[in-house]
């Protein structure tokens, strides 16, 4: 009994060394690899941070409205930008090398998709934001055009514009991810369809009256417009 | 260049005259119906007060779809045994070609200006296609402070209705004379007298395809002409009585190629008028008279009504250009417009949305248009302000109150230098909260002033 019991207990301690032998080591080079990732990208965040302070990077970003856009209080510095992009960057290559220290299927396989994958996350990203852009400068102009031709519910009109853009954005950005592709695709036909059939059925069948009724006063507006527009020429 | 502006039917044009003395440009668009009476007194202004001089009028055409360059052609002077005491000793050559670039007045103006230059012409005059009240008289005014007194950049000066020009009246005026120190009452006045030096001068620049082209024309030769010390001076041409616009045209377009121009030369002539304080009279010729004037109508409510839909709807716009404090004072007043005549956009919120759009617009080269069409309802504010304020007044009053917003332009000019060099990064309406107690020292350095 006690013989079995010190053999069980022996194996154990065998496996036990065994896999302490095996993963401390790779553990502790993870560990350390980890460590020195973080104190490398907190590093070379302070020096980006200190190094981008005030150039060109920041205009470019106030002018182009990306500042704006990407923060509403316009506070976001482009130095502060590429240095937290780095940051995150040194993080994740230091995490796949620490993964890569195990030398499992598992660690092997996460690292290829991570590579697989960061390559069309950047494009994706890329296409995200400068759809995001787009519809922010656009959805902008909609704004102005119809407030200076006084068109009722410009609001309305501008966000209408800004959504439009962004899923388009959106549909663009999933087929270069090839993630969910075809329902987006599907969902964009659909309401694309569904707003062209509603405005068929509106002006055919149900809203036949209220539709006549709108363009009259528009044209009636219209007319009234013309005329007060050449009263204003004199400005 | 020659070959670039001109058509070969120009060319040939020049091959045949090959030398005037005076050039008298009109542009024209569908002008059939007042053209005729242009050209006419240009021609006897010609005839009378320059006969020992080569003249020719050069029509620069946009396209015209009705007879506009048949009847330049055609007109014949009436009675000119008349108007004519005696014969003069050089002709007055007559030609009409479309010119080529983007459509407007400015395309049309490059094209007269390569003829006088081509031409080698002492003096050059311009003058609108759709004036009705143009004289002989105009030519002389405009041709004879450059032929004989050497000024190169002859400007007009005309008594109108105290609602019209009021782009010039609000904004343009009061803003030349602030940056660049001189008192041109109409800058974009559309007809001028140019020297051959500020001809050959214009030509030399490549921002032909800008604003330039069209509506900001006027702006652009009068600033070049003040910053580049060119001599200035102005005539007294009596009233200005001109046809309605193109119903079509847009305001907001008219308003952003001009206002446009003004704040893309800023840019450029940054070191000018930041070293230049206060302002200076400059020479005006001619005997001052008064005339009548064409009454004029405005809509009120209309106008009212546009400054409050931007209110309800251009926040996020405005909000990129304007300081917080002068946001909240629009926004603020946007609840006066329901009882019109209460109304009232003051000097110094007017002059600081200015100077601040001046400054957007130099900070946010991609949303420039967006900021300037955006600046139409705040426009149409302050033009129903204006109509209220002067509703009772007569002409000389106008002047005096016009000046006055003149001087609270010039006496905010520090706001402006402050603004315009504070490198700033923060969106302007978060700035001046309290953090931005810098903004409010430059403000407070205008006020003194």
């Amino acid at each position: 009994m006690i013989g079995t019991l010190q053999e069980v207990f022996e194996r154990a301690l065998m496996r036990f060394s065994h896999q302490v032998t095996t993963y401390l080591p790779p553990l502790l080079v993870a560990l350390a690899t980890l460590a020195v990732a973080y104190l490398l990208a907190r590093g070379t965040r302070w020096m980006l941070t200190k190094a981008f302070k005030g150039i060109a990077f920041d205009r470019f970003l106030r002018e182009s409205g990306l500042s704006s856009m990407l923060d509403r209080s316009g506070r976001i510095r482009g130095a502060s930008l590429v240095a937290g992009a780095a940051y995150w960057l040194i993080l994740i290559a230091g995490f796949l090398t620490a993964l890569d220290a195990f030398d499992t299927k598992l660690s092997s396989q996460m690292i290829e998709a991570t590579v697989f994958l960061l390559p069309k996350l950047v494009t994706g990203g890329a296409i995200l934001l400068v759809g995001f852009w787009l519809a922010q400068y656009l959805g902008r102009s909609v704004l102005v055009w119809a407030c200076n031709e006084e068109i009722p519910a410009a609001r309305r009109l501008a966000l209408a514009a800004r959504i439009v853009i962004v899923f388009v954005a959106v549909v663009v950005a999933s087929d270069a991810l090839g993630f969910a592709r075809n329902v987006f695709l599907a969902a964009f036909i659909i309401l694309v369809g569904g707003a062209v059939l509603i405005a068929s059925l509106a002006f055919g069948l149900g809203a036949r009256e209220a539709v006549q009724r709108y363009l009259e006063g528009g044209t009636a507006r219209a007319a009234e417009q013309r005329e007060e527009r050449s009263l204003w020429n004199h400005l | 260049m020659e070959d670039k502006v001109l058509s070969g039917e120009a060319l040939k044009a020049l091959e045949t005259i090959r030398r005037a003395d005076i050039v008298i440009g009109i542009p024209s668009y569908n002008n059939a119906g007042t053209i005729g009476h242009v050209v006419q007194a240009a021609h006897v202004g010609l005839a009378r007060y320059f006969p020992q001089f080569t003249g020719i009028i050069v029509n620069s055409d946009g396209g015209s779809k009705d007879a506009t360059r048949d009847i330049v052609l055609s007109s014949r002077v009436q009675d000119s045994h008349l108007l004519l005491v005696s014969t003069p000793l050089k002709g007055v050559h007559r030609v009409s070609f479309p010119y080529h670039g983007i459509p407007g007045k400015g395309s049309a103006f490059r094209m007269i200006f390569q003829m006088a230059l081509s031409l080698k012409a002492k003096a050059c005059a311009v003058v609108d296609s759709d004036l009705r009240s143009i004289t002989p008289e105009w030519i002389d005014l405009l041709i004879r402070p450059v032929l004989h007194s050497g000024y190169d950049f002859v400007a007009p000066y005309y008594h109108r209705h105290k609602y019209d020009g009021t782009i010039t009246n609000s904004i343009v005026y009061p803003l030349t004379r602030a940056l660049y120190g001189q008192r041109l009452r109409q800058p974009i006045g559309g007809d001028f007298g140019l020297s051959s030096a500020l001809i050959s001068r214009y030509l030399t620049r490549d921002d032909w395809e800008t604003d330039v082209a069209r509506y900001g024309i006027d702006i652009w030769m009068t600033t070049i002409a003040v910053a580049e010390g060119f001599r200035v001076c102005q005539s007294f041409l009596g009233a200005k009585l001109h046809d309605a616009k193109d119903p079509g045209a847009d305001l907001s377009a008219m308003l952003h190629q001009v206002v446009g121009s003004v704040f893309a030369l800023m840019q450029e002539y940054e070191g000018v008028w930041k070293s230049r304080a206060g302002s200076e009279d400059v020479d005006l010729f001619g005997f001052r008279y008064d005339v009548g004037l064409d009454p004029i109508e405005v809509n009120l409510e209309r106008m009212l009504g546009a400054f409050r839909h931007g209110c309800q709807d251009l926040g996020e716009i405005w909000r990129l250009a304007l300081e917080a404090d002068t946001l909240a004072a629009i926004l603020a007043l946007s609840k006066a417009t329901s009882n019109g005549a209460a109304f009232h956009l003051d000097d110094e919120l007017w002059v600081r949305i200015i100077y601040e759009f001046a400054c957007a617009y130099k900070r946010r080269p991609l949303e420039r248009g967006l900021l300037l069409r955006s600046l139409t309802p705040l426009y149409l504010a302050r033009v129903a302000s204006f109509v209220i304020e002067s509703r009772t007044m007569f002409a000389a009053d106008v002047e005096k109150r016009i000046d006055k917003l003149c001087l609270r332009f010039e006496a905010l000019k520090p706001y402006l230098k402050f603004l315009w060099a504070a490198d700033r990064n923060l969106e302007p309406a978060r700035r001046a909260e309290p953090k931005g107690a810098g903004v409010q020292q430059g403000l407070r350095t205008g006020l003194e002033v």
